[in-house]
């Protein structure tokens, strides 16, 4: 049964952290009997996408090194804001621009944290021991995407309220849009920022100016993101009357620019991984 | 003699001939548009028609179209952004084409593309700059807020800012493969801001940058137009042409000195 043995062994060589069967992937082949091969779990393109997804999961559970710089970083640039605004006087509404200062500290800690995330990757040989994996590369795309999303979206769980109470709670001309609102917006951002990071930062850990490439390309490629987003979160947190549909039109360019980005990030993300 | 370089010398040759033409035209020959009002205490002798009556000031004084001579640049400014989006397109193709077949002239190509559009939108910008102040500004210092309040040039910027982040990366990189197949993959990510630039004045009609090919033109004003887009269009694939044979010769030295060294 050709077909069947090229399909054990691509199971043998999978890392032993997925086996749910005593051997892991460390006995020779020829020693498993056929039978055990029922037992073997089955390998698909989810089970490999849901191993990487644990192995930097676990890697961050060990670590915490990526939610504890973001966390802190976030941290660091509301206290700068509060300093930088503490000369405003009170005739000032930091409510007409928290959106912005919000889409800022989210923008700069998401560029820390791609940084960081890639970086793990490159200094210990990771990439070229997955790639030498027989995972398909757009699954290591979307894992390492949706890894940066998690530890994104949890470091924006933290900070955005701080956030809120900080700067928005005591403004007054602020009329407070619905939450969920607000946290589909941070998505919307979200998605686009982790997706199309992963493969800016995959290129720019590989760059003798690493984190500095990264700032360099990233914010102008994220600018229509940016730019709708911060539309979006305007209008919830100081829209005027009407706002709703300024709201849904700029979330529409942004859900637009996700899936042109994502799509080409997903189809450009093989090049970069083959050299 | 290379064959790129006699293309280089032919297009330069026509590319310089057109746009002088185009030059001497706008400035002879085409018409003086109006954009506009003048108001003065008295009448004056000008050729420049009165405004309609119904907005004529009340107080005396007379209102007059005003001549719109800062339009002239038109005729440069709009082939040159022209040039340079279809240069990038051109980088971008190459930049497939090397991820397709991997062979380093595509690579070189569209580098040497990307290095045209730089000089061409750093031209549109320039060119923009001198036509936004006296059509737009009563005041030069206004001119950031204005610039960045327009949909049309914020998305410019951010395009220029994309081809000088393709130099960034390309130089911080020293492994030639990788840096081929980086910034290939980036010049295709880059170049998807080319349409949303080139759409942005039909998407969103706020902005008070006009929309081009749309209105009628008088032909007097047509014909330079059209031999400036000819010209700039030469020109920009002459500078083009002209590094591609710089860079295969240098190509040809570096094989040269290795093969001397040993």
């Amino acid at each position: 049964m050709p077909e069947l043995r090229d399909d054990f062994r691509r199971k043998d060589s999978l890392p032993s952290a997925d086996a749910k069967h005593p051997a892991g992937g460390r006995r020779p082949f020829r020693e498993q009997s056929v039978s055990s091969m029922d037992v073997l779990p089955k390998i698909n393109s989810w089970r490999q996408f849901r191993a990487l997804l644990r192995k930097d999961i676990v890697m961050e559970l060990r670590t915490k090194e990526m939610i504890t710089s973001m966390g802190l970083y976030a941290l660091l640039v509301l206290v700068i804001y509060y300093v930088a605004l503490s000369q405003a006087g009170d005739n000032f509404d930091v409510g007409r621009i928290a959106a912005g200062l919000l889409l800022l500290v989210i923008v700069f800690t998401s560029m820390l944290g791609l940084n960081r995330s890639l970086v793990h990757e490159q200094d210990q040989g990771q990439l070229e021991a997955l790639l030498l994996s027989p995972v398909d590369r757009p699954i290591i795309f979307f894992a390492k995407a949706l890894t940066n999303l998690l530890f994104l979206g949890l470091v924006e769980l933290v900070v955005t309220p701080i956030f809120l109470l900080f700067f928005v709670a005591r403004s007054e001309s602020v009329q407070f849009g619905p939450a969920w609102m607000l946290v589909l917006a941070l998505l919307v951002g979200s998605i686009g920022i982790a997706g199309v990071g992963t493969l800016l930062a995959t290129m720019s850990v590989n760059t003798k100016g690493k984190d500095f490439v990264l700032a360099v390309l990233f914010i102008p490629v994220m600018y229509p993101l940016l730019m709708a987003i911060i539309a979006a979160l305007s209008a919830v947190i100081a829209g005027p009357l009407g706002w709703q549909t300024g709201y849904w039109q700029m979330l529409a360019v942004a859900v637009g620019y996700d899936v042109i980005m994502l799509t080409a990030a997903f189809g450009l993300y093989e090049f970069i991984l083959s050299v | 003699m290379k064959k790129e370089l006699k293309w280089a010398i032919v297009l330069a040759v026509i590319g310089g001939l057109l746009t002088t033409v185009a030059f001497v035209m706008a400035f002879t020959t085409a018409g003086v548009r109006t954009f506009g009002f003048v108001d003065t205490p008295g009448a004056v002798d000008t050729v420049y028609p009165l405004a309609p009556p119904d907005s004529q000031p009340t107080d005396g004084t007379l209102r007059y179209q005003r001549p719109w001579f800062s339009q002239k640049i038109f005729y440069f400014h709009v082939p040159l952004a022209e040039a340079s989006l279809l240069v990038f397109t051109l980088a971008a193709v190459f930049a497939v084409l090397f991820l397709i077949k991997r062979k380093k002239s595509y690579d070189t190509r569209s580098y040497v593309g990307m290095e045209t559009t730089l000089v061409f939108s750093v031209g549109t910008m320039i060119t923009g700059v001198l036509w936004t102040i006296p059509s737009w500004l009563s005041d030069w210092t206004q001119i950031v807020p204005v610039m960045m309040a327009e949909p049309r040039l914020v998305t410019y910027l951010f395009m220029l800012l994309l081809v000088v982040a393709y130099f960034v990366l390309r130089n911080s990189i020293d492994d030639e493969e990788r840096r081929a197949v980086y910034s290939s993959v980036f010049a295709i990510v880059a170049w998807l801001s080319a349409p949303i630039t080139f759409f942005i004045t039909r998407i969103n009609p706020n902005g008070q940058h006009p929309v081009v090919f749309q209105s009628g033109m008088d032909p007097s004003n047509l014909i330079p137009f059209i031999l400036g887009q000819l010209g700039m269009l030469a020109l920009g694939f002459a500078i083009y042409s002209l590094r591609i044979a710089e860079e295969s010769s240098r190509e040809a030295l570096a094989v040269i000195k290795d093969s001397f060294e040993g």
